[in-house]
């Protein structure tokens, strides 16, 4: 655990626990700014003190955690936030079982339904996997993130990142650069920082910029320098290697210097930007590991650290149903 | 010798310009007179009907079918797609080669259409696959399906990809006076794609599929058929580039005709935002742009014929997330509502939605049916345009159920369908 920052999120005297208009988190687009601060603000709370022995709000309840998709950190985060919540916990890794059987995702689901849980955490490669689950299944849904489409608590804890560091969000410059069409990262954060009054731009080669993005309001820009120059926060995100080997990009080596972030590009363009990475980092392909490493810039580490925090606060908002 | 007489309805056939209160005379299984007017009294029928106004037309021609059967008898069997097609005033249907096996020779030609035959009721043709096994590349034997009764050539769902292969079905087909049918769609631009691409893609996280899609291959061929000559057909014109090709392509005398099919000018691809399957269809939903533009095509004879592009899917292919659910939907029942839509709209008349539905395509296949011109075989409909119901998959006659109109208010309830002279819809008959 950190210590807060001088520049932490304060004036809110002990946040409340969060009560959604939605039975499950499917995404962020359609949440109100309202909705978002209150779970920023409870967030915040979980991560000034983690283990709040008041807080019970899961004790007797089962989380599921299904993944489709192998996964470390969201789903290692999940389980952390449930247990310190006082739920009980099943991980279920499908990517390597029943999918080989020829299961589908709803016979899967009609399976689990039979054990009652309480939520259902989903992780699918299917863009709107996790709400073809929620019309299946008894259970409340939270995505861990869909195909391309959302990664809510992704940009929860990512907004509550930045707002522990910097006290605010609205006003801010947001460079989110790199693979943005495949990235469901990228778009619940141009939703959720967007609705909170931030300013986003995306940076990236025209073969990784999805159409007519310019109409969920940012910037689009092709150029790393200027996309990067005066933005208080350079969010990387993950590229997969089989993307750069020739189709969307001629190769790792072109990609790192025109899109990679280093030393030399942060200090022209923005010297006091901070880093952020959902992870995992290819180090020296879209990301300078010095960068990454660098405990002055890098906020990657406190992303993780606020992923719990940020997923306790949906974890408990969702156990205690829609308004 | 028996002769029905048909009274006292409004009869359309755009083939004679007829469209007024008048009688239909039918002599055994052929139409023996039409008129406008009322009959005289002292004529000698066996049986007479009073149509009291409701519409008497020529049945449709449903050019865009998928047959489950043979190799996907589960999803639907030819009696039921048959009764769907009777109960939707559809008399004849020309059905994809996309089947297992490919109808891809002339036996499965002969065997589809005879199998069809036993069952009766509406007339089922057949298109033959252009290629060997739907492959896309080695020439099927398109000579000896056009002898065993092949009224056309397509690669059914997918688009000749190859140029070279292209050049040679034009002109290989020119030879035979057998149209060839092109889903135009480039398959590099549009693998592993969702849906359509844009805005709403982009939100959803769905793989789009770029409109330039379509009318890239359409130019191709369009430049090819200029050297080749021959028939060439565009299949569910979707999107406004294309309509526009093929607007000048007419005007510049080359012989194309087009078709399409109600999601294209009723829905668009905001329909997709839920991620409901029922609307992922192939070509997917476009923008309210390419609607219009369909609409536009449909009034001013761009768009020859609508076809129902019935697709029989199961629900287990559909309740599945959007990009691996299977594309398609269930057409038949819904053909003469959805495009009466049209009508009630405003944007056609009565008469030009069975010139769209009947006329146009048969004269396109060059198949029996599409007039009431006396000597034609009694194949007619009767249809009351402005009864309203609401559309429910669930109440289809075909077993294929899937809609993305389920839901939807429509108006136009066929009450009786005649093949040859025989009431085929109602089963049971009305006297």
């Amino acid at each position: 655990m950190t210590t807060p920052t001088p520049n932490a999120h304060k004036g809110q005297s002990p946040a409340e626990a969060v009560r959604l208009s939605s039975r499950h988190l499917l995404g962020i687009e359609g949440m109100s700014p309202l909705e978002i601060r209150a779970l920023l603000d409870r967030g915040n709370h979980f991560a000034d003190h983690p283990t709040d022995g008041n807080s019970v709000a899961l004790h007797g309840k089962t989380i599921v955690n299904l993944f489709y998709e192998n996964s470390t950190r969201t789903r290692t985060s999940f389980e952390l936030a449930a247990k310190r919540l006082g739920g009980s916990v099943l991980n279920i890794a499908v990517a390597g079982s029943s999918v080989k059987k020829g299961e589908t995702l709803l016979d899967t689901a009609t399976t689990l339904n039979a054990m009652h849980p309480d939520i259902l955490v989903v992780r699918h490669n299917c863009s709107g996997a996790a709400r073809l689950l929620s019309q299946h299944v008894d259970a409340a849904v939270i995505n861990a993130g869909d195909g391309r489409h959302e990664h809510p608590t992704q940009a929860l804890l990512d907004a509550l990142t930045i707002q522990r560091r910097i006290g605010r969000i609205e006003g801010l410059t947001v460079a989110i650069c790199g693979d943005i069409a495949n990235s469901r990262v990228a778009r619940s954060n141009i939703h959720l920082l967007s609705t909170l009054g931030a300013k986003i731009r995306l940076v990236c080669p025209p073969t990784l910029l999805p159409a007519d993005i310019q109409h969920m309001g940012v910037e689009v820009y092709t150029d790393m320098e200027s996309g990067i120059a005066d933005a208080d926060i350079v969010m990387m995100l993950r590229l997969q290697t089989e993307r750069m080997a020739g189709t969307e990009t001629p190769s790792q080596r072109e990609y790192f210097n025109l899109f990679g972030l280093n030393q030399d590009k942060l200090n022209r363009a923005a010297p006091r930007a901070l880093i952020m990475h959902p992870g995992p980092m290819n180090r020296g392909v879209e990301i300078d590991s010095a960068i990454a490493d660098d405990v002055e810039k890098s906020l990657i580490h406190i992303q993780v650290e606020m992923g719990v925090a940020a997923r306790m606060a949906c974890l408990e908002a969702i156990s205690l149903g829609a308004l | 010798m028996t002769v029905t007489r048909l009274y006292n309805a409004h009869i359309i056939d755009p083939s004679q310009a007829i469209d007024g209160i008048g009688y239909l005379d039918i002599t055994d299984s052929h139409i023996s007179a039409v008129s406008l007017g009322q009959p005289a009294t002292d004529a000698t029928c066996d049986k007479k009907i009073d149509c009291k106004q409701a519409v008497l037309a020529p049945g449709l021609v449903d050019m865009r079918v998928q047959s489950a059967d043979p190799g996907a008898e589960h999803l639907e069997s030819l009696a039921t797609l048959l009764a769907a097609a009777a109960k939707g005033g559809i008399t004849a249907l020309a059905c994809l080669p996309n089947t297992r096996p490919v109808i891809d020779e002339a036996s499965a030609i002969d065997s589809l259409c005879l199998r069809a035959s036993r069952i009766g009721g509406p007339r089922l043709y057949a298109y033959g696959a252009a290629t060997k096994g739907l492959e896309g590349a080695e020439m099927a034997e398109l000579g000896l399906m056009a002898e065993a009764g092949a009224i056309g050539f397509t690669n059914g769902t997918s688009a000749i990809a190859n140029s070279l292969t292209m050049r040679r079905l034009l002109a290989y087909t020119s030879m035979l006076d057998r149209p060839f049918i092109q889903h135009c769609e480039d398959p590099d631009l549009t693998e592993k794609g969702e849906m359509n691409e844009g805005e709403t893609s982009t939100r959803l996280g769905l793989i789009g599929m770029p409109a330039e899609a379509e009318v890239i291959i359409l130019d191709r061929d369009l430049h090819l058929l200029r050297r080749t000559g021959g028939r060439y057909h565009v299949a569910h014109l979707s999107t406004r580039a294309a309509i526009d090709a093929v607007r000048r392509a007419k005007a510049e005398g080359l012989a194309v005709t087009a078709d399409t099919a109600p999601p294209y000018f009723l829905l668009n691809e905001l329909a997709v935002s839920t991620y409901d399957t029922a609307f992922k269809l192939s070509p997917p939903l476009r923008s309210e742009d390419d609607r219009l533009a369909v609409v536009e095509g449909l009034a001013d004879g761009t768009i020859d014929a609508i076809a129902s592009d019935h697709m029989p899917v199961d629900r287990d292919a559909k309740t599945q997330p959007f990009g691996p659910a299977a594309p398609g939907a269930s057409g038949v029942d819904t053909l003469l509502a959805l495009t009466l839509t049209l009508v009630h709209q405003n944007h056609i008349t009565l008469s030009r939605a069975i010139e769209l539905l009947s006329l146009a395509p048969s004269t396109i296949l060059d198949i029996d049916g599409g007039t009431l011109m006396p000597g034609a075989s009694a194949n007619f409909m009767l249809f009351r345009p402005d009864s309203s119901w609401i559309i429910k998959g669930a109440d289809f006659a075909s077993h294929s159920r899937i809609t993305p109109f389920e839901s939807h208010p429509v108006q136009g309830v066929v009450d009786m369908t005649y093949i040859n002279g025989e009431q085929i819809y109602p089963v049971t008959a009305l006297d």
